[in-house]
């Protein structure tokens, strides 16, 4: 057990899980000599060599597919994408080919696409994305997005081990600023959610940077005791978890950093619609970044990311309901 | 709230199993009001399943507090009819310690009663609550927004009120019976009533049909003296016998499914007088003698008469015997029992001029102890021939065959 940053962290499992398992290997845009553009795979040329750390050209396409056949070959390959943004460019290889391969041709796709998501630090429309949805919505990946280090680095472990392709949401606001103990050696944390606050007068539904706005949000809220379920997982979907908190809380808010529309956060609503409405006390309350790109500008950016006080006065609302 | 009211226990008068098959049972009378003191076992109430009618005994002594359903009404077994409110929880004067609910609602209670909070916009989780809890919501304060009440304020409710009267039981009535609404004559009219429905859907459904044969009872005549009986037990075990011979008019007849029966479960129509009519019935009767027949016959038309047949005996008959003859009628066109095939009617005994065999074979008229036989079946399942050759097995076993 160690105190690790959350960047540090995803170096940590993926260098152990490189270290216990000669099939995997990283792929990315700077992943070799120059270490990662945060620096994840600092080191990994050295200790790896070439052959395991391989530089890309700037083409997430043929860094997906590439892999895509690595995998089918019987591989493990981990790709970086530099930023989120940029697995738009891969979405095909990713999409139409990594996620259908078990259906159309019984092939598992054993790969692991990190991406650097969210913004909170100015990055701008091109570089502070949370497109987790988009493969939510595509069959056949799995989508997941640790907001500890020790989830980080287990939530990878499982990641790199499952046979499916999996879309690994690491958000770059929280590679820093997040310190967390983290188990030495090998660690795996399965794709389910988990309580990162227990209460019982409102739950807040998050996952990645927001769990923490959610716990900061509501550490001391007029005495109200209130859970947060940080999700971890996206698909699956532990439905479970959700409502159980449903059960005891009865009254959510779910908070998303993406865009509103159709995100992580109105799927987890429309279960709790569909499962838990005779557990509801209240409506549905949704938290989420209005429907723009996000915008350079820090005081604009500020201004349609979820932060504290929204989530808090979410809350307060109705809690009072 | 008093509290004695949780010290002593509140006791549920439920509709009882009255036999494996029932599941559910109709409200003929209620004996007692709310309001009235019960002793154990006193009889609180009448209730019918089919065609039997059974007394339900208090559990306990008490003070009846609620009728939770009205006279006529069916509910499933099982179901709470009534709540007594057993031991301390009285007044001298014998009704319900302060805090109970007025007994006779009129209507705008029971309109308050049934819009649970109306009215008012209520949460899902909140109405799921007081369902469960049997909370009247109008009773609870709500601290939400605009006074709305909220999950915690109906959970502080069921915490700090008294226990409800039934947690494990979400049945509540529409509003309180009104004892002066119950019907006048109600039993009667019941079993009419159901005899009706039978008889009706009977003639609606079968291609209903009647043969008659003439049969000379001289034999079974004697036989009886000898045996101490009456003729039906004889009559039966002859049907018994032709029925094993004819099986096809040993059956059930349910829209296209037709069951032949092995195992003859003989109904015996038995008259209640004024109250109606009843079958038992006489399950394996071909395993008995006539004596035994006779003993079971007999047992089972003075329990009828009693009222004190299981639900479970006034079912499952494969063929049905009726003899209105023993008030003298001679003929009649019986209604089959569905889902049977046919019903047999034994008429008087009558003694009559009858051409017989002499001594050398001529012709000569002797008197006979006659009686008509009548059968009714179901032109659906089979067709007259049977029906023929069935009546003539029966009169050739009475006349002369091993009865």
């Amino acid at each position: 057990m160690s105190t690790l940053t959350y960047l540090q962290a995803i170096s940590d499992g993926l260098r152990t899980e490189m270290r216990d398992d000669d099939r995997v290997f990283v792929m990315g845009q700077d992943v070799g000599a120059f270490g990662g553009a945060f620096k994840v795979t600092d080191g990994f040329l050295d200790e790896f060599g070439a052959d395991r750390v391989m530089d890309t050209p700037l083409a997430e396409s043929g860094i997906v597919g590439t892999a895509v056949g690595a995998a089918v070959a019987g591989l493990r390959p981990v790709c970086e994408m530099q930023f989120a943004d940029f697995v738009a460019c891969g979405f095909d290889q990713l999409v139409n080919v990594a996620g259908k391969m078990h259906y159309r041709q019984g092939l598992s796709v054993n790969i692991t696409v990190r991406l650097p998501s969210g913004g909170g630090f100015s990055g701008g429309p091109f570089h502070s994305q949370n497109p987790e949805a988009w493969f939510m919505h595509a069959p056949g990946l799995k989508v997941v997005a640790p907001s500890t280090p020790e989830d980080a680095k287990g939530l990878l472990t499982t990641a790199i081990r499952d046979p499916n392709p999996v879309v690994f949401c690491e958000h770059k606001n929280l590679y820093r600023r997040v310190k967390g103990e983290v188990p030495a050696g090998e660690h795996a944390t399965p794709f389910t959610a988990r309580v990162a606050r227990e209460g019982d007068d409102l739950v807040v539904i998050a996952y990645g940077a927001m769990v923490h706005t959610a716990l900061e949000a509501t550490e001391d809220l007029d005495g109200a005791r209130v859970m947060v379920l940080d999700l971890r997982s996206l698909v699956p979907l532990d439905e479970e978890a959700i409502l159980a908190a449903v059960h005891r809380c009865s009254k959510v808010v779910v908070v998303d950093e993406a865009n509103q529309t159709c995100a992580a956060g109105a799927q987890v609503a429309a279960l709790i619609a569909q499962r838990a409405f005779e557990d509801l006390d209240g409506p549905v309350v949704r938290v989420a970044t209005p429907d723009v790109p996000i915008p350079f500008s820090p005081p604009l950016e500020q201004a349609v990311l979820p932060d504290v006080e929204r989530v808090r006065e979410a809350c307060r609302e109705l809690l009072a309901y | 709230m008093s509290s004695s009211r949780t010290e002593t226990g509140v006791v549920d008068v439920v509709m009882p199993q009255l036999g494996v098959s029932v599941v559910e049972g109709t409200v003929v009378e209620w004996r007692k009001a709310v309001g009235d003191r019960v002793e154990a076992d006193e009889i609180v109430v009448e209730v019918s399943t089919d065609k039997i009618d059974t007394e339900i005994p208090a559990p306990a002594a008490g003070v009846v507090s609620e009728l939770l359903v009205g006279a006529g009404e069916t509910v499933a077994v099982g179901m709470p009819l009534a709540r007594i409110e057993a031991g301390d929880a009285l007044t001298d004067d014998g009704v319900p310690a302060e805090g109970q609910p007025p007994a006779s609602g009129g209507d705008d209670a029971g309109a308050e009663a049934t819009g649970n909070g109306a009215g008012r916009r209520l949460s899902p989780v909140v109405q799921r609550i007081a369902a469960d809890h049997a909370i009247d919501l109008s009773e609870v304060e709500g601290t939400g927004r605009d006074g709305r009440i909220r999950k915690q304020d109906v959970l502080a409710h069921v915490e700090t009120a008294q226990a409800p009267l039934h947690t494990e039981s979400p049945f509540r009535p529409e509003s309180v019976p009104k004892p002066e609404s119950a019907p006048v004559g109600g039993t009667l009219s019941r079993m009419r009533r159901t005899i009706g429905e039978h008889m009706k859907r009977s003639l609606e459904t079968a291609a209903t049909c009647t043969t008659w044969i003439e049969v000379d009872m001289s034999r079974v005549e004697r036989e009886r003296a000898a045996l101490g009986l009456t003729a039906l037990p004889l009559v039966a075990r002859a049907t018994i016998d032709a029925l094993r011979e004819h099986p096809q008019l040993n059956a059930w007849l349910e829209d296209e499914r037709h069951t032949v029966h092995d195992d003859v479960h003989l109904g015996i129509a038995v008259s209640l007088d004024e109250d109606g009519l009843i079958v038992p019935v006489v399950r394996d009767a071909h395993d008995l003698s006539p004596e035994g027949l006779g003993r079971r016959i007999r047992d089972l038309a003075r329990r009828a008469r009693a009222g004190e047949l299981t639900a479970d005996e006034v079912r499952g008959a494969t063929f049905t015997l009726t003899n209105p003859g023993q008030y003298g009628a001679l003929m009649a066109t019986p209604v089959i029992s569905q889902p049977q095939v046919a019903i047999l009617d034994i008429e008087a005994i009558i003694k009559r001029p009858v051409v017989v065999a002499g001594p050398d074979g001529e012709d000569a008229i002797a008197i006979r102890p006659m009686c008509v036989l009548g059968l009714s079946w179901d032109h659906r399942a089979l067709d007259g021939v049977l029906a023929a050759r069935f009546l003539s097995a029966v009169r050739r076993r009475l006349e002369g065959g091993p009865s």
